[in-house]
Parts: structure tokens; C-alpha cells; sequence
């Protein structure tokens, strides 16, 4: 557990306490499984509630099937929104780590935990997930961290979004208690059906209130339990009680008044029915005001421990969200769409109402990547090491780890060194920004202003590729001017493993629209993008190539097969789904598609991207 | 079907109380680490066998609900289930059990392999990354096995199709076929940079001075005859001194990839005697050498030679790859009986991992599958469709491990138990790592190795009782062309649902002669041009309720049956195929005037909500022939991109229309028949989706993914 480093005489001070780790693989990480959750569960939420941030981090079973699935630096929000969604919907969170942190002065105290998650099926209702996809090279990288699929699998911890808890919650018929919220509805208009209908009930409840309470004096038995079954009454638990069907909402609210009138021994329970609104109201009888508690209590008790069992690790999520606190994530729009489509609701068609429903449940969302920004230039910043080690470099702003967690021991590998990581970074970047811990605590005014400045950016432009980077990628990413959608034009159909450098060269002389300034860039082996640095070519250009007029080397090309379509095509393919493993291919179907269809449908609405590493501020649209 | 599930639980759970304590089942698991030592012996067994049993463990059987095997699977349908599985979801264990018949010992020797497999994309190959769906329930079954995911991810060995494999060659032959695609063409591109900024150009000036010195010492070296001097290894060690190919070079280390583009700017533009080059060392990581070179001619010669040593080496690694396909092409090409248990989807699963992407009908999936593996006998078929068998089986279910139970009771409680059984039993011995056994306590289940080593037992016991003999049976004759199997071999349950069967050498279907069939339910015979299918109407309908809601129009004899796909669609079957068409022609006219009496109609209550969708059985294969699957079939409907709410068909030629009135009319002779089905298919649908929370069903649901397959 000691750094390997040699502490220099100057910094030495920095290393008094005993639990600082600047160590990763030492880094104390609490993992969770199926077995510790519930017992850990009152922990977290005190790490939870007593933190000025919470750090998140994923590890999931995949990010990208194709090259062009990437968010790149072409898409617009829209766009980068939907390829996240594409993403989220198929692919699994396996590991889900959360760090509840503290900053004060250069200092980071952590509450690191790990949770393995996996999506099994408990209730037997195809939920949370009927099936997922793992990217083969996820999986390999995975196990090259020692990553133990068994433990995941075997002992995972389960859960159900928002969305599937209330469905299942219909679909169980469990009774449900009323709340106030129902029952004080404004009083209807009596009709005389209604009053026919509930003096009925009422005198159906009268008697066999009264024949249950009767049973106290000495009728006969056998008399009792015949006027209980001729009057529809069962048991609920231990106290008898009585079930009233209805066949609308408006009975609903009308049996429950009418029960008011009982309150003192009935309590009114709501049985939901199977595909969703009310089946019956059940009145159960309680022998005292103190029996009427204690079974409002049980009832209360027996939900509880039910949705804890059918929330499972979103019992986390719920914590997170209640507590309201700032989140802290690098490539949020990747994290915030896995994290909405399995614990909140299943993904809704834009970013817009995207970002709305996140914010109802995560306020505020700071992406590291977006506080960067504001330090200059980072290349790299799909890798969190890689930018601490380059912050490490340009700035002094040590930040000591503090984490007082006791890890399990004899736990063989330790996962999610990431989250701590992304806390780090944090500190370092909020040291340099000037974004002070003392600041923070003098006035929350401050913080709030400090924090919002920053939260609820999705940084949906990753600056780095995998390939190695040719000369046309870094000229592109170099670049800073915004580019227009108009001015963009995807171009397809040529031969396989052409490079960028020499479909440039054959564009140049093929037509007149090319003598101006022109970029290209390959999307994927099928597919490039034109942008033109003159407005109007682009439509020029498409023109020409849906005309007869085309000629010269262009027709040549056009006749090998090659095609265009502007920066509206794009956006339908990704709207409608197209995830062909090539973009032309999308490109093909979705123009065939089109071609049926009325071209008004489609606006271009986000008219702007970005070559360079810009970011879009999304809480402005 | 579900209702057997039971029994075997039964079973299973005896068998395992009595041998929990005692040492496992003689099996050898193949991993990455001992697969060429035991390719190579198994490669013997294989040759030398009679016949090879397989057994596959897959990640899941069925991508959406709707895609499950029903009643109302047409053949070309079910295969487009098949494939879908098959396409989807990946293979993570692989069972080859080979049987061999020894004369002296009277009995049967087998080596039960359980191979670990997982694809890693191991090649640099361009375009979709590997990837394949897990279905949650079959995971969380396997994991109820002890399934080790572990083994499999980490050390598991991986594969390449033969497509593949064809693709990865073709790829390295254009690499390096084409001059100027290679490192030529990634030159060009170099020169059109320019130095923008002063340190790129001090470091281009000092690479300059630096190797114009190395340069200069190499010459007057030469011509004094002595050694290259070694004070040029600078400290850094960035420039080493070194002889590549016989001659002398300088290996590059610890420059960042823009410098080294820089350097070899430098090179290109300055100096006609050194060669740049970027070959790969010996650990497969990439080195960077400056060679001296005498003429261009040399340079010419010298670049041909890297290249083709990259080559061999592209090519040896693409072999490398190839890795548990080795296996399978062994089973090919040496022709051997293949026995599987309800193999049909392990067939397109072999097909679709190791040959190449499955064909987009079955018949000519059926005749490729029959080129490669000429043999294939399925034991659940032979139990089925034989009558000593069946007499044999006692009625009972024909699950893998059942049919292991009763056939080979000897076997599977060990050879302690052999003198119980008073029939004639196979013996069976093990053979694991030169070591016999003939003692051993059970497997475990849904392990593919010990899956295939009881069906190949199963086989075998089938075989005796069939009346073959092996001790009069020649090592040398095929058994597949015994003519106690001749009539057996090639048959595979293209559906075990609806007993349809396939010939793999014919390709003609037939269907299970009912009086062999112990199915309990039987459907009317299923005519598809009688079909719609209706989706997205009002979730509070229930099949009942359709089949009343259309009855009110047509009369209450026009509809069949109403079957659940899931709770988002039906099938409707009307008495007369005129009918479909009639349908959704009135459907199309009401979804069109909204006028009072469109709502009043009878149908209005099933286009409620505007979202009902119907269409003809063809409709219903064209959205199972996509690659997307949605869980709800009302969102898969959309997300293949139909837009329309009705499709209508042209009416049928008359003389078609009497033939199915003929065929109807059989049908209908039993009036309650219809209406029997629809009332077991509406509990079957709310059984499908856990309305009940009854322990012994959350059993058999958890049974459900993978025992369908054996079943």
C-alpha cells in the first residue's frame, strides 16, 4: 500500500494522512453484489447525502457496432443523441461504480463503490431486459482486467426502471392503499345512476359490517358464515373483508367517499387491474383506531419491502436522485442515455425531451470534459489517465485522494478505478478553474452559479480515434470553423479502401463546384463527407448530380456508381433507425425508403456542427 | 409441452442428490491453452469413430418473444426463426463426444470433448465489430449450471468462419499484391505535408545531420574495413545500430509517431541510399529501421523481400485463427455419422460460426448443410418415429436427459447398477487422456461435452434395439448406411412444435405421422392463406374478444382460431381464404371513413386507437425475415418500416379457393375443435406472460429457453 514514488522533500507534508492512496490499484473501491447490497445500502446513502458531488462511471458490454455508429465531430446534437440512444438500447450495463465525494481545499475524500449488475429476470415478465448485445472486443478487454463474468452473472444485482416498476406494479394486483391524492378529488355531480349505485353498495356494507361485527353476540355459526359468503365477504390477512367491483374511475371515486362514511372501522384498499385502471375497491375491517394503524402500517411495510425487492440497484439510483446532488461523469451523453433507458424510462425520439426528462430526476450534470474545455486544447480526452497526466504536466494543482472506505478484503481483483479517477480529475480541474472549495462552502448562491455554468452540457464530441491518425483526420480535427449542414454532402458508391487524400484528388478535376476550397473525410470504408467552403456549392453540386447535364470525369464516377446526398439524408437515416453496418448501405435504403414519402417532412433543424472540438451547449437549444 | 418440464426437473434433481458428493464426470475441457494438443488427438478419435455426437451451449434461443417456434410457423417461417437465432446469438461451448466400437472389449469407447469456444476479433479486420446478443433468461439458466463464463471469455478458443477466413486472405493478397497501395501510397501522402513550425523543422534538420553522420561513418567504415563504430548508440538508445537483412541499419526507438513521420520525410527527401522501413519485430509489435542500400535496384529487391515475409506472416496469422474450426472441418471432411439431439438449430449454428452467413431460404441452406455434413442423425426423431423406440421410451417425454434415464439407466447411474437393467444394454466406456473408465458418476447437465456423450449413448442403446449389431458390424462400412438407419438418417425436426420434419438429402418435408405422435394438442390443420395477422389494436383485447368482435361480423363460424404471437398481435384463422382478403378490405374502408357508422361498426372496437395494423401470413414473414428485433411485435412491425395500417391482397383464383373449401370443410368437422384451441392458446398467453406468480411456474419458465430445444 505504498506509493511507489518517492515523495519529494517539498511534498512530503501532503502525505501525513494515512489513508491517502495516490496509488490506482491501491485505491480502496467497495464492490458490491447481490450479497452485501442490502447491507450497504444505509452507508451509501450517507456517503450520498453527506457529498458536495457524486462521480458516476459505466462499464458496459459494448459502444459502437460500426465505425459510423461513433459520435464524431460531424453529427449535431441530434444526431450524437440518437447514435447514444442506438447504443443504450442494446447494449448492458455490467458494472455501475458511484463515488460520493467531498472537495476541500486540494483535497478529495471519496466514498468509491463498484456495484455488478446483471438483468435477470426475477419477476419472470421479460424485464429489465428480454436480451442484450456484448461487443466481442468489450468482452476480451474486460477479461484482460480480470473482470470476473461469473461473479456478474451468477450475483449481479438486478433492477427495473421507473417505468417497468409501475407496469409491474399493475401487472402483480397488489391492493393498494389510498392516498389523499385520489381519494380528495373534487366531489362529482350526483347522477341518478350514482346514487342508485352507491346506496346499493352502502347497504351491501352495512350488512355485512353489521354481520361481522354480530358475530361477537351468539348468532349461530353456521348462520355467520353463510350471511359472510351470501354478502361477499372474504379475508384480507387476518380481518375480514369485503370486495366492491366497479367498472369505471368515476365508481372508484365514488365507492371511496361513500366509504368515508365508515372510516372509523373500514379501510379502503384500490385492486388494480390487470391491464392497468382499477378493478375493485376492497374494504377491509379493522376492530379498533389502533388495529386501522397497524394495518396501514403493514401495508405500508409489505409495499416497501416489495419494491425494494423489485427495484434492486435502482434503490441506488432513487438515492442519487432524491439527494439532488450535483453528478459528476466524463462522456455524459454516453453514461446519461444507458443510465435514463435502464433505471428512468425507455429513450424518448429526441435530445430535447431527453434532456428534460433527465433533468427531472439529475438536476445537475457536469461532464468533465466540458470543464476542460475551458483549460485550453486537450487532444486525447477519451482517456482519463491520459488528461490527468497532461493537467499533471501543465498546471500544479496537486490533489491528495482521500478515501476512507474500507475495501472487502480477500477480494481477489478491484474494479471501477475509473469513478476515483473521474473524481481526481474533478479536483484538479476545479482547482485550476478557480471553482474553490471554500468558495463552494461560503455561499451556496455562489455554487450554484459556479456549478451551473458547467452542468447539463452533454459533451458529445470525442476528439480521439482509434485508427491511427491520418493527415486528413488531424487537419480535420485541427480545424475550428463550424461548418454548416448545408455545406456538408455525403458522398458513397466508390471502390472499397479508397483513401481520403485520393477521392480529393479525383474530385478535384471532376468538376467545377470542386476548383473552390473542399475537405474530405472517410466516414467509414463506404462513405465519405464533402464540406465545401463556399456556401451554395453543396447544392450546386447535388444538383448537378441529379441531372442528366452531369459530364466529364464526375459522369465517369457517377456511372462507376457513385452517389450523394445532403446532411438531411443523414439525419433520416439516423431517425429511422438504419444502423446498416455501412453508411452507404443506410444511405441506399433510406433514399429508397424516401422516395415514397413527402420530402417536407424533414427539416434541418440543428443547421450547425462542429469540425473542431467545440462543444454545444444543449441547455441553450 | 411445458407440462413435461416437471418430470425432468424431477429427474434431475434425483440424479444429482445421489452423486452431489463424488468426484465428476470423466470430461475433458478444451481451452485455449491445451486445444492443439488436443485437436491432435482428437483428430484420431474422429477418424477412427463410428460415430460423433455434438451438443452446443448457446448465449440464447430466441431474440423477441414473437420469434419463439409456434403452431403457426410455416416451414420457410421457421426457418427464418432458425436463422435468426442462429445469426444472433453466439456459441460458447461445443460438445463432440466421438464413439468408437472396440471388438475386444464388446463395448463402445468415447472421448467426450467440452470445448470452451469465443470469437475474438483477433484479425485486423475492417468494418462491424464481433458482436452477439445474450438472452437474459438462458443466461441466467446456464449460470444456474454452473456454467463457467469465465473459462469461456478469458480462455476460450476462438474461430474464423471460412468466409472469413476467404476475406481476411483476400485482404492481405490486395495489401500486398498492389504496389502502390502500400507503403508507397502513405508516402505520397507524406510529401504533401510541410514543416509548419520551427521545432518540427530544428527536428527534421537535426534527424538530417544525425543520419548524414551515421551515414558518413558507415562509408568510411567500409572503406577502411572495420567495424561499425559503436559510440554512435547514443545514450538514449534511440538510434541502434543494428543488421537488418545482412546489411546495416538503424533500428528507431522511443520516438513519438509524429516524429517518426518526420524521419522518414527526412529520408524520402534527403537521402537516395537509406530506406525507411516498418516491419514487424518479434513479438508482433511494429519496428521502425533505416536501412543502408546500395542502388535502387536493392532497395526494389529489399522492399520485396519485407513484403513478402509480412505476407507470410498476414497469412500465418489468419491460419493461426482459424483455431476451433479445425474441428468442425474434421468432422466435414472425414464424412463421419454426426448425431445431435433436436439439432436442427445447432446445424445452422455450425453453418452460420464456421462456414459462412446462412442462406436466405431453407432449401438452400438444406442442400449446403448436406454437402458438408452428408450424414446426420437426429436421436429425437429416431425415438419418435421408430415403434420399438417408442415402445422402448414407455410414452415417455423425449428430452435428452429423459430418453438418457430410460434407455440408459446402466449408464447413467454408472456401471454400479449395470446387472439391474434386464435388457440388453450397450456398454459404454470413457476414455479421457489415455485413461479408461467404465465408472463414473452423472454429468452435469447442459454441459455440452457430458449433452453429447448421452446422446451419443442414447444413439447407440437405439441402435441395439433397432437391430443392429455391431460385433457383426465391419469397422469399415459407414453406419449410416446400415439399412436398419437408412430410412432415419438425414430427417431433422425443422419444428418440433408442429412435428415437421425435414430430409436433408431430399429436402422434402413431411410431417409426423399422427399415430406416433404423443403431442397432446392438436390443431386443426393450418392453412396460411387463411391467416391475418393483426397488431397494435387496444391492449385490454384479448384473443376472445377478437374472435367475438370479428364473429359479429362474419357469422360465428368464420373464425378458426384467434393465436397470441405476443400481447401486441394475433393470427387470426378464418374457415375460408376468401375471407382474408375480405377482411382487410373492410378494415382498409373503415380506417378510412371516420364517419358514424364506422364507429358504430362491430370491427371499430378492434381498430380502436388507431393503431391496428393487419395484414396477409406474407406480411408476418417478411417482418420475421429482418435483421432488427424489437420485443414487441407491434414495434418490430414498426421499426421494419411499415407505414401502412392495411395490406390488402388480390384475391386468389377460384380454383384455388375450392380446393382450401374442400380442405375446410375436413377441418371443420369437428366444430369444437376451434373453439378448444382458442381457449388453450388464451391460457397460454396469460401463462406466457407470468400473470400467475405460482412457484412451480417460475420453475418452468426458468426452464423454458433451454429445454424447448431438447423437447
Amino acid at each position: 500500500m505504498v506509493p511507489k514514488f518517492k515523495p519529494s522533500p517539498l511534498r512530503i507534508r501532503s502525505f501525513c494522512t494515512k489513508t491517502v492512496q495516490q496509488n490506482p490499484h491501491h485505491w480502496p473501491i467497495k464492490q458490491i453484489t447481490k450479497t452485501n447490497f442490502n447491507e450497504s445500502l444505509s452507508e451509501i446513502k450517507n456517503h450520498i447525502s453527506s457529498s458536495d458531488f457524486i462521480a458516476v462511471s459505466l462499464q458496459n458490454t459494448g459502444s459502437f457496432s460500426s465505425p459510423w455508429h461513433r459520435v464524431s465531430t460531424f453529427d449535431t446534437p441530434e444526431t450524437a443523441y440518437l447514435k447514444a440512444k442506438f447504443a443504450a438500447e442494446r447494449f448492458q450495463i455490467l458494472q455501475f461504480a458511484i463515488c460520493p465525494f467531498k472537495l476541500q481545499a486540494s483535497k478529495v475524500i471519496a466514498y468509491p463503490y463498484n456495484f455488478h449488475l446483471f438483468p435477470r429476470d426475477e419477476l419472470k415478465m421479460g424485464m429489465p431486459s428480454y436480451s442484450f448485445t456484448c461487443q466481442t472486443s468489450y468482452l476480451t478487454a474486460m477479461a484482460k482486467e480480470g473482470f470476473d463474468f461469473n461473479t456478474c452473472i451468477y450475483d449481479g444485482i438486478s433492477y427495473l426502471s421507473e417505468a417497468q416498476e409501475s407496469t409491474v406494479k399493475v401487472r402483480m394486483g397488489n391492493p393498494m392503499a389510498v392516498d389523499h391524492a385520489t381519494k380528495s378529488s373534487s366531489s362529482p355531480a350526483l347522477s341518478v345512476a350514482d346514487t342508485v349505485f352507491i346506496e346499493r353498495v352502502r347497504s351491501r356494507v352495512k350488512h355485512w359490517k353489521n354481520a361481522c361485527t354480530d358475530s361477537d353476540i351468539k348468532t349461530e355459526a353456521l348462520v355467520t358464515s353463510l350471511r359472510k359468503i351470501v354478502l361477499g365477504g372474504e379475508q384480507f390477512g387476518s380481518r375480514p373483508s369485503m370486495t366492491i367491483d366497479v367498472c369505471s374511475e368515476r365508481q372508484v371515486q365514488l365507492v371511496l367517499k361513500m366509504l368515508e362514511d365508515f372510516s372509523d372501522v373500514l379501510v379502503p384498499l384500490i385492486i388494480p387491474a390487470k391491464g392497468g385502471g382499477t378493478q375493485a375497491v376492497r374494504a377491509v375491517l379493522t376492530s379498533s383506531d389502533e388495529d386501522k394503524d397497524l394495518l396501514k402500517r403493514e401495508l405500508q411495510t409489505f409495499e416497501f419491502e416489495q419494491n425494494k425487492r423489485v427495484r434492486g440497484f435502482r434503490e441506488v439510483i432513487d438515492l442519487i436522485s432524491a439527494s439532488q446532488k450535483p453528478l459528476v461523469a466524463h462522456n455524459s451523453l454516453n453514461d446519461f442515455t444507458f443510465i435514463h433507458s435502464k433505471f428512468l424510462a425507455p429513450l424518448p425520439p429526441n435530445m430535447n425531451e431527453f434532456i428534460c426528462s433527465l433533468r427531472l430526476a439529475f438536476p445537475q450534470v457536469i461532464d468533465v470534459n466540458y470543464l476542460l474545455k475551458d483549460i485550453g486544447p486537450v487532444k486525447k480526452m477519451t482517456n482519463i489517465s491520459a488528461t490527468i497526466a497532461y493537467l499533471k504536466n501543465r498546471f500544479f494543482a496537486p490533489i491528495e485522494m482521500e478515501i476512507p472506505n474500507q475495501a472487502n478484503e480477500n477480494e481477489g481483483k478491484i474494479h471501477g478505478h475509473n469513478v476515483v479517477k473521474i473524481c481526481q480529475l474533478f479536483g484538479k480541474l476545479c482547482s485550476i478553474l478557480k471553482i474553490t472549495p471554500d468558495a463552494i462552502e461560503s455561499s451556496d448562491d455562489f455554487l450554484a452559479s459556479a456549478i451551473n455554468r458547467y452542468a447539463n452540457i452533454f459533451y458529445s464530441l470525442p476528439g480521439s480515434s482509434q485508427e491511427p491518425t491520418n493527415e486528413e483526420i488531424r487537419g480535420w480535427t485541427n480545424d475550428k470553423r463550424k461548418v454548416s449542414c448545408e455545406d456538408v454532402v455525403f458522398l458513397w458508391g466508390f471502390r472499397e479502401r479508397i483513401s481520403a487524400g485520393i477521392l480529393k484528388n479525383m474530385l478535384q478535376g471532376s468538376h467545377e463546384v470542386f476548383a473552390e476550397a473542399f475537405n474530405v473525410r472517410m466516414v467509414d470504408r463506404s462513405c465519405a463527407i464533402v464540406v465545401f467552403g463556399k456556401p451554395g456549392l453543396s447544392n450546386t453540386f447535388k444538383n448537378v448530380m441529379n441531372s442528366k447535364a452531369v459530364s466529364g470525369p464526375l459522369r465517369e464516377m457517377v456511372s462507376d456508381g457513385l452517389k450523394a446526398a445532403g446532411y438531411e439524408t443523414y439525419q433520416r437515416v439516423c431517425s429511422s433507425g438504419l444502423w446498416e453496418s455501412a453508411l452507404a448501405d443506410a444511405l441506399d435504403k433510406t433514399l429508397a425508403s424516401h422516395n415514397c414519402l413527402s420530402e417536407a417532412a424533414y427539416e434541418t433543424k440543428q443547421s450547425e456542427i462542429y469540425l473542431s472540438n467545440e462543444l454545444i451547449n444543449l441547455a441553450e437549444l | 409441452m411445458k407440462k413435461r418440464w416437471p418430470i425432468t426437473i424431477l429427474y434431475r434433481a434425483f440424479s444429482s442428490s445421489t452423486t452431489s458428493t463424488t468426484a465428476s464426470f470423466p470430461l475433458k475441457h478444451v481451452k485455449k491453452s491445451n486445444f492443439d494438443s488436443a485437436l491432435s488427438s482428437l483428430r484420431h478419435h474422429i477418424q477412427a469413430a463410428d460415430f460423433v455426437a455434438i451438443d452446443l451451449e448457446m448465449t440464447g434461443i430466441t431474440s423477441a418473444p414473437w420469434r419463439d417456434s409456434f403452431e403457426f410457423d410455416r416451414f420457410d417461417v421457421r426457418y427464418l426463426k432458425v436463422k435468426d437465432s442462429a445469426e444472433k446469438f453466439a456459441v460458447i461451448q461445443f460438445g463432440v463426444s466421438p464413439f468408437r466400437w472396440d471388438p475386444l472389449k464388446q463395448s463402445f469407447i468415447t472421448h467426450p470433448h467440452n470445448f470452451f469456444i469465443f470469437q475474438r476479433q483477433e484479425l485486423p479486420l475492417d468494418g462491424a465489430a464481433y458482436e452477439f446478443l445474450c438472452q437474459t433468461t438462458s443466461m441466467d439458466f446456464l449460470a444456474k449450471y454452473q456454467f463457467d463464463f469465465n473459462a469461456c471469455i478469458h480462455e476460450g478458443v476462438s474461430y474464423l468462419s471460412r468466409e472469413q477466413e476467404d476475406k481476411a486472405l483476400k485482404h492481405v493478397n490486395s495489401t500486398y499484391k498492389d504496389e502502390s497501395l502500400d507503403s508507397w501510397h502513405s508516402l505520397k501522402e507524406i510529401r504533401d505535408t510541410h514543416l509548419f513550425n520551427i521545432p518540427d523543422i530544428l527536428f527534421a534538420e537535426r534527424m538530417k545531420d544525425r543520419l548524414s553522420e551515421w551515414l558518413g561513418g558507415l562509408l568510411r567504415n567500409r572503406d577502411e574495413g572495420s567495424e561499425v563504430q559503436p559510440s554512435f548508440n547514443d545514450s538514449k538508445q534511440q538510434f541502434e545500430t543494428i543488421f537488418f537483412k545482412m546489411r546495416p541499419a538503424i533500428s528507431l526507438n522511443g520516438f513519438t509517431s509524429h516524429q517518426l513521420r518526420l524521419i522518414q520525410l527526412v529520408v524520402r527527401k534527403h537521402f537516395k541510399d537509406l530506406a525507411y522501413l516498418r516491419v514487424s519485430g518479434e513479438n508482433s509489435c511494429s519496428q521502425n529501421v533505416i536501412v543502408y542500400i546500395e542502388s535502387e535496384s536493392v532497395k526494389k529487391m529489399l522492399m520485396k523481400e519485407v513484403k513478402d515475409e509480412q505476407k507470410i506472416d498476414a497469412e500465418m496469422s489468419i491460419k493461426a485463427s482459424i483455431g476451433f474450426r479445425h474441428v468442425i472441418d474434421l468432422l466435414s471432411s472425414e464424412k463421419k455419422l454426426i448425431v445431435g439431439h433436436n439439432c436442427f438449430l445447432d446445424i445452422a449454428h455450425i453453418y452460420s460460426k464456421f462456414f459462412g452467413p446462412l442462406p436466405l431460404t431453407a432449401e438452400e441452406f438444406i442442400s449446403s448443410v448436406n454437402k458438408y455434413f452428408p450424414h446426420i442423425i437426429d436421436t429425437k426423431i429416431l425415438l419418435n418415429s421408430n415403434s420399438i423406440l417408442q415402445q422402448r421410451m414407455k410414452k415417455s417425454s423425449t428430452s435428452l436427459s429423459k430418453a438418457f434415464s430410460v434407455l440408459c439407466p446402466q449408464i447413467a447411474l454408472g456401471s454400479k447398477s449395470t446387472h439391474l437393467s434386464l435388457q440388453p444394454s450397450v456398454k459404454v466406456e470413457v476414455e479421457v487422456d489415455d485413461i479408461r473408465s467404465s465408472n463414473w458418476n452423472s454429468g452435469v447437465k447442459h454441459e455440452a461435452g457430458y449433452d453429447a456423450f448421452m446422446t451419443g449413448c442414447v444413439f447407440a442403446q437405439a441402435c441395439s434395439h433397432l437391430g443392429i449389431d455391431f460385433k457383426q458390424q465391419s469397422s469399415s462400412e459407414n453406419l449410416a448406411h446400415n439399412e436398419k438407419l437408412r430410412e432415419h438418417v438425414n430427417l431433422l425436426y425443422l419444428s418440433w412444435t408442429n412435428g415437421e420434419i425435414i430430409n436433408l438429402s431430399t429436402g422434402n418435408r413431411t410431417s409426423e405421422s399422427l399415430a406416433s405422435n404423443k403431442r397432446k394438442n392438436h390443431y386443426p390443420k393450418i392453412l396460411f392463406e387463411c391467416i391475418v395477422i393483426v397488431w397494435g389494436f387496444p391492449s385490454h383485447l384479448k384473443a376472445w374478444d377478437i374472435r367475438e368482435c370479428i364473429s359479429k361480423v362474419y357469422g360465428p363460424t368464420s373464425v378458426i382460431s384467434v393465436y397470441h404471437v405476443d400481447e401486441t398481435a394475433v393470427f387470426v384463422q378464418f374457415s375460408r381464404a376468401e375471407m382474408v382478403s375480405k377482411f382487410l378490405d373492410l378494415k382498409e374502408s373503415l380506417d378510412r371513413n371516420n364517419d358514424p357508422i364506422s364507429v358504430l361498426h362491430p370491427l371499430a372496437k378492434l381498430l380502436e386507437g388507431g393503431n391496428t395494423c393487419a395484414a396477409s401470413y406474407e406480411t408476418y414473414k417478411e417482418i420475421c425475415s429482418s435483421t432488427v428485433s424489437k420485443v414487441l411485435f407491434a414495434d418490430q412491425a414498426k421499426a421494419v418500416g411499415i407505414k401502412w395500417k392495411t395490406k390488402l391482397v388480390e384475391s386468389s383464383d377460384k380454383t384455388k379457393e375450392h380446393e382450401s373449401l374442400r380442405k375446410v370443410k375436413a377441418v371443420n368437422s369437428d366444430p369444437s375443435c376451434g373453439e378448444r384451441t382458442k381457449n388453450k392458446n388464451f391460457d397460454d398467453v396469460s401463462n406466457d406472460s407470468s400473470y400467475s406468480q405460482l412457484s412451480s411456474d417460475e420453475i418452468i419458465d426458468s426452464f423454458y429457453t433451454r429445454e424447448a430445444k431438447q423437447i
